[in-house]
């Protein structure tokens, strides 16, 4: 007759202890590395000066008409609206990514015309950055402003839309800053923001960025990338420009 | 009180599923950011784009799915070692969530409810039952 399997002797209390030990000296000594590459990695990230970014002082925007809040071709046949916030780090994203490729392929050859659909609805900082990129369309440079401040965009509310930084980026992109000062502190500024805010509760926007169609003269529709990447946004364009 | 050591086991499966859940989600808005929109009322888009949501090039969120998923693979391995290993995977846990609470109170400024739930619900849940099954009084 086979031997009974033996039931393995019960744990004593020291060796439970000591393997917890063991357990929690492991755990520490990982989350001491993961703390230590987290901090200097992306502790280290930001320099906190504020620079122009690529769009902003590249070509991008080289030659394409501005008027006040859009960019393109006024004759345009779809107009591709962009519920925004500049404060906010998806938005950012798309302006990252598919942003230039639209301009490049949609906008420079007047297929598309793209309008800049200012919204606050993060805090304070949105406020202000929107009402001097509304300032800065006045001057017809509204698209590199707005690049400009997404690339020296800070952590939400922490304040980091302050005097120096929107100076120095007015005058990276070539702005009068007295005027953009006087401007963005206009009763017309503020009817426009206001006007945006209203269509965007008219049209239901739960957040940014939202996106929207209109072809010609018609009812504006919604619209919804499975990315912000240009492969995402084409077959939107595809079917609004109807090829 | 007394609790056997099955009922343990089953609680930390739950535990280690609902962080899968969690983690899972996270892991997918960080790969699809369009997946989120930012509004008024929320930080977890603040979280997820902040320069803390990568770690070498690793979303935290995956880092978090691995771990959980490790939970559930070890729960299902009954033996002393996998016992410790998902203590020690608890205790590591424990101890990131708090540095990713800090970051998001002191730091980041925002907070990300899908993280808060990770990290102040089902890591301290799964820290409790881990030692708590470690430690527990053997059945004779």
């Amino acid at each position: 007759m086979p031997p009974k399997p033996r039931k393995p002797p019960p744990r004593r209390p020291d060796t439970r202890k000591r393997n917890l030990l063991i357990a929690g000296a492991g755990a520490a000594l990982v989350v001491a590395i993961l703390v230590v590459v987290s901090v200097v990695v992306a502790g280290g990230g930001d320099s906190g000066k504020a620079t122009t970014s690529g769009a902003a002082s590249s070509t991008l925007f080289e030659g394409i008409p501005q008027d006040g809040t859009e960019l393109g071709a006024k004759d345009a046949p779809v107009t591709f609206i962009q519920f925004e916030d500049l404060q906010c780090p998806i938005c950012r994203s798309y302006q990252e990514d598919g942003f230039s490729d639209i301009v490049r392929e949609y906008v420079r050859p007047g297929k598309v015309k793209l309008r800049f659909a200012g919204i606050a609805i993060l805090g304070q900082d949105s406020e202000k950055a929107l009402r001097y990129a509304l300032a800065a369309g006045k001057q017809g440079k509204l698209w590199q402003y707005v690049a400009a401040l997404y690339a020296n965009q800070g952590e939400e509310n922490t304040g980091w839309v302050t005097d120096d930084v929107l100076e120095q980026l007015a005058k990276d992109v070539g702005l009068d800053w007295t005027q953009l000062q006087k401007d963005a502190a206009s009763a017309e500024v503020t009817r426009q923001a206001q006007a945006t805010a209203a269509e965007a509760g008219q049209l239901g926007v739960p957040g940014t960025p939202t996106f929207f169609v209109k072809i010609g003269n018609g009812q504006p529709y919604a619209v919804q990338p499975t990315s912000f990447s240009i492969d995402s946004f084409r077959p939107i364009f595809a079917d609004a420009l109807g090829s | 009180m007394t609790v056997s050591d099955r009922a343990l086991r089953i609680a930390i499966a739950v535990v280690a599923l609902a962080g899968v859940a969690v983690a899972g989600y996270l892991t997918y808005v960080h790969y699809q950011p369009d997946a989120l929109i930012c509004t008024s009322h929320g930080g977890c888009e603040t979280v997820q784009e902040s320069s803390y949501a990568e770690l070498a090039g690793i979303p935290v969120a995956l880092l978090g799915l691995l771990a959980w998923s490790a939970v559930v693979v070890l729960v299902a391995w009954d033996s002393e070692l996998a016992r410790t290993l998902v203590a020690a995977v608890a205790l590591g846990a424990a101890g990131f969530a708090i540095y990713l609470v800090t970051l998001q109170a002191f730091v980041i400024d925002a907070w990300c409810i899908w993280c808060l739930v990770n990290d102040l619900v089902l890591v301290p849940l799964l820290a409790i039952l881990a030692i708590w099954r470690v430690l527990r009084t053997p059945e004779a």
